[in-house]
């Protein structure tokens, strides 16, 4: 789904002004920026967590946050979308590692991490997320194993291990496919002006 | 966790962003982005370059009664800003027009080389969401101007009131803008100090001579982020 840059622009100046007015705790605005961003924001959620309950009860908190926090937006800092898919990004790795305590000695599963496996891939979002902020050709510079473990990072929240067993690879490998891989995306990303 | 060489504090945050960084790590990682301003940019900077991937996914439109349940959490309202007669006029607000993108732009683009030191501006918008107001002063300098782009007329027995937002606290009035073509408010200190924590600038229709609580009491007509060009 590629966004045209007008649109994009038209969206970013709508949702930093829902934020500012959100930031005087203004209703209105925030049940808007709820409707514009929630089913953007639960769909990272649920990829993420996998279930239901989890990613609601995730996006319930973030969005509490966002109404308490909208004033520390900083628009010069951010892009609107990024600063809310951050929050919610965060919360849900929060969960994860909460997880992680609670199961570590459960967890004895050889099969390694059940990954979603609906359609799109992971590795065909990277690429289509990518195009839709032009930085598809950096993407694309990527070599196969490093892609495919920053997408499954990134949109699944496999951690090193997880991926590890899921990509059925040393530790060691796919720890420098996520090191060299985001070393090459930054070197790309900058270099076009995309980054930063 | 070692982050005085900058080049690992930016691998760290790179993998904390992505979601990598995990376990206690993750955790030593947040206090250090919350002490250390260069940890904490080289994160913004990472969500830059990462976080807009997820605009990917196909959008799932999540159960009704997760809205009813922040509704449920968030109806005290922190600020005492009159919203009462303005709540109409947020709404006409709501569709923010490319003008207002291309003036800001436009303004913020301009090379801080311009100025030597560079500025603090913001765009106030109205609710035609045009840009009405804009308010700058050079980084150093004591005092905020205020330029109306658009013909403001008030009642004679009303006065414009500005007003900083700071993040987490009650508005703090800058003063009352008594010319509404060219004004300018005295700070308090240098402008990138007196304004730092401040995410947003704000106008209110208040009585003649300002509002006699020290809080906004009339609407809201125009508001505005805080951007910094250094």
């Amino acid at each position: 789904m590629a966004i045209d840059p007008a649109r994009q622009l038209e969206r970013n100046a709508r949702l930093m002004e829902l934020l500012a007015r959100t930031a005087l705790s203004d209703q209105k605005a925030f049940a808007e920026l709820y409707r514009l961003t929630s089913a953007h924001l639960y769909a990272v959620a649920l990829r993420i967590l996998r279930e239901a309950p989890a990613a609601e009860e995730a996006l319930q908190e973030s969005f509490v946050n966002i109404w308490n926090h909208a004033r520390s937006y900083v628009a010069a800092k951010s892009q609107p979308l990024t600063w809310l898919t951050s929050i919610v990004r965060n919360r849900c790795l929060d969960q994860l590692r909460r997880r992680e305590v609670e199961t570590v000695t459960l967890d004895d599963d050889e099969e390694g991490v059940e990954v979603a496996t609906e359609n799109p891939s992971p590795l065909e979002m990277l690429l289509s997320g990518a195009n839709a902020r032009a930085v598809g050709a950096c993407v694309e510079t990527l070599e196969a194993g490093q892609k495919q473990a920053i997408a499954l990072a990134f949109f699944q929240g496999l951690s090193h291990g997880e991926l590890a067993r899921h990509l059925r690879q040393p530790l060691g490998t796919v720890k420098s496919w996520i090191r060299r891989g985001l070393e090459r995306l930054r070197a790309c990303l900058d270099a076009a002006g995309a980054g930063r | 966790m070692n982050l005085a060489r900058p080049e690992r504090a930016d691998a760290l945050a790179a993998e904390y962003v992505l979601g990598t960084l995990r376990g206690r790590a993750r955790k030593r990682f947040e206090r250090a982005m919350r002490t250390d301003r260069a940890v904490a940019d080289a994160v913004l900077a990472w969500e830059e370059r990462l976080v807009p991937l997820a605009e990917a996914l196909e959008p799932i439109q999540p159960p009704e009664r997760v809205w009813r349940a922040i509704q449920g959490r968030v109806q005290a309202p922190r600020a005492r800003l009159s919203l009462g007669s303005s709540v109409s006029l947020w709404r006409a607000l709501a569709v923010a027009s490319l003008a207002a993108v291309v003036v800001l732009s436009a303004l913020l683009l301009r090379p801080s080389a311009d100025r030597g030191e560079g500025a603090v501006v913001a765009v106030l918008t109205a609710k035609d969401a045009k840009p009405t107001l804009v308010a700058s002063a050079d980084r150093f300098g004591r005092y905020l101007t205020i330029k109306a782009i658009e013909k403001i007329d008030i009642p004679p027995d009303r006065s414009l009131q500005l007003w900083m937002l700071p993040s987490g606290g009650n508005p703090q009035s800058l003063g009352v803008i008594d010319s509404t073509t060219l004004a300018r408010v005295a700070l308090s200190a240098p402008a990138d100090q007196a304004l730092r924590n401040i995410p947003a600038l704000a106008v209110s229709l208040e009585p003649r001579g300002g509002s006699p609580t020290g809080l906004p009491t009339g609407p809201v007509l125009y508001t505005g982020a805080v951007q910094r060009t250094y």
